[in-house]
């Protein structure tokens, strides 16, 4: 079972790179068996993960009547498709924003904005020079890149040379950021290429 | 001069899969006959290999899948890698998803790497698979293990498993693992349950995440970072497992030298076409 586990894995893999040869009918298979299988596990993740465990089976099995509130204020979801009750989607959804913004601001502030401002707060004296050194980029580029995106003044002189400078900051983790992005997609190249050789061929 | 520019004419109009058949070259080829590059260790690599050195024996350590299969090729070899390490250290693993499709890969991980150390499902290890409501779920579980979880992946109730019954709250738990592919994942880990409950975080993202956790590094929020397949082959290197991360290092570090190649040759014709204007 394991063996042709692998070859479907393997001649699927191949049918979706002979792509880049140029579009054909083995692609356009692997592409929808793809679609079909991510739906329908996607469907049974949904029922079995989410909707049972969380709601039906203490409804139904534990008699827990408390769940048919939940179940209630989902189904309002639904009322824009009657348009004489379509007011009542504004209930999920102000219930939905009420619990998240309670949740989210204050974890947020605490987990995220606090710590990383407190973060810029870096020594400048009495530490290595290249440590100084590094401090001072930090600060510099959370500073320049602040002015870049402060927009009730015209970029002009001083403002407009340090929203420059912001850019460059920018650009350089934009850089980073595509730099990473390429070692990340050939990376995946060579996870199927491995498999390939590997688990398909057995030749390394 | 007429031959250059006769080449850079022909390059300029090169089929790009040729393009595509160099890199699948650059690929195959070191795999095959592997070059053994040296692989560099970084300080955020280094510092989760150092902080699960760190551990008594015994501690439980949270290892969280969020990865599915399409993040695999880059985060299952850190997976194996971290797990080698924690039961080499004798630590067990609590291990839970944040992504559906993570607890088969996880369960993989752990009974390859079990199997070899001889460790026990239940004892030294468990998988509560997957749970899904992202923030509340981990303030959840950090106050209280017992509302979220009630059984483990196989439907098996934690209070019969001795790992199990022992993991009540946060209190228990000495360090985070969060194998992570974006969202839910290392940030709800770092904002959520670090935040709240100040458990150590160490993150392995596949490689477009990382630049991203290089603040929460800074700031100390994050113990620790292994970036994409690169920072799975450091870690290889650190518990001295020759892996499949290791095994693809080679393939790496050609493929990027030819595409350093061919973005100074792209510049070089954008150069020469716009002189000729």
């Amino acid at each position: 079972m394991e063996v042709l586990g692998v070859w479907i894995a393997s001649l699927l893999t191949l049918a979706i790179y002979s792509f880049l040869y140029k579009d054909n009918p083995f692609y356009k298979v692997a592409e929808h068996i793809f679609v079909g299988i991510s739906a329908g596990y996607w469907a049974v993740i949904l029922w079995f993960d989410f909707a049972w465990p969380n709601l039906f089976e203490p409804l139904i099995v534990k008699g827990n009547m408390v769940y048919l509130i939940p179940i209630i204020i989902g189904l309002l979801m639904f009322a824009p498709f009657i348009p004489k009750l379509s007011w009542l989607v504004r209930i999920p959804l102000t219930f939905t924003m009420g619990i998240s913004m309670a949740l989210f601001i204050t974890q947020i502030i605490q987990g995220d904005i606090l710590p990383q401002l407190q973060a810029t707060f870096l020594p400048l004296a009495g530490i290595h020079p290249f440590k100084v050194f590094s401090n001072l980029l930090i600060i510099a580029g959370v500073v320049f890149t602040l002015i870049y995106f402060y927009f009730s003044k015209e970029h002009k002189g001083t403002l407009g040379f340090a929203a420059k400078v912001g850019i460059w900051f920018m650009m350089v983790s934009f850089g980073a950021s595509f730099g990473y992005t390429v070692m990340a997609r050939i990376s995946l190249l060579i996870g199927r290429v491995y498999f390939l050789l590997h688990n398909w061929l057995g030749i390394i | 001069m007429g031959q250059v520019n006769n080449i850079l004419a022909r390059l300029s109009a090169l089929d790009r899969r040729i393009i595509f058949l160099l890199v699948a070259v650059a690929v195959i080829v070191p795999l095959l006959i592997p070059i053994g590059l040296p692989v560099d260790i970084t300080k955020p690599v280094k510092n989760i290999y150092d902080k699960v050195e760190s551990l008594p024996e015994g501690s439980v350590v949270v290892v969280s899948i969020d990865y599915d299969p399409g993040s695999e090729a880059e985060l299952y070899p850190a997976t194996e890698a971290f797990l080698e390490h924690c039961f080499r250290k004798n630590l067990r693993i609590f291990m839970l998803a944040l992504w559906p499709a993570g607890t088969p890969l996880g369960n993989m991980a752990l009974e390859n790497i079990g199997a070899h150390y001889n460790k026990k499902y239940g004892v030294d290890y468990i998988n509560v698979g997957y749970k899904p409501g992202g923030p509340v779920m981990l303030l959840s579980l950090g106050k209280n293990v017992g509302d979220m979880v009630k059984t483990d992946y196989a439907g098996v109730p934690i209070d019969s498993l001795p790992l199990g019954k022992e993991v009540k709250s946060a209190r228990d738990m000495a360090l985070v693992m969060s194998l992570s592919a974006g969202d839910p994942g290392v940030l709800h880990w770092i904002i959520y349950f670090h935040a709240r409950f100040g458990i150590p975080v160490c993150a392995a993202t596949t490689a477009i995440m990382a630049p991203q956790q290089y603040p929460y590094l800074a700031s100390g929020q994050l113990v620790g970072l292994m970036g994409g397949l690169k920072g799975a082959a450091e870690y290889e290197t650190l518990v001295k497992r020759r892996g499949r991360a290791l095994a693809g290092m080679d393939s790496q570090s050609i493929v990027h030298a030819l595409l350093v190649l061919f973005i100074i040759l792209g510049n070089v014709i954008l150069v020469y076409q716009r002189s000729k204007r």
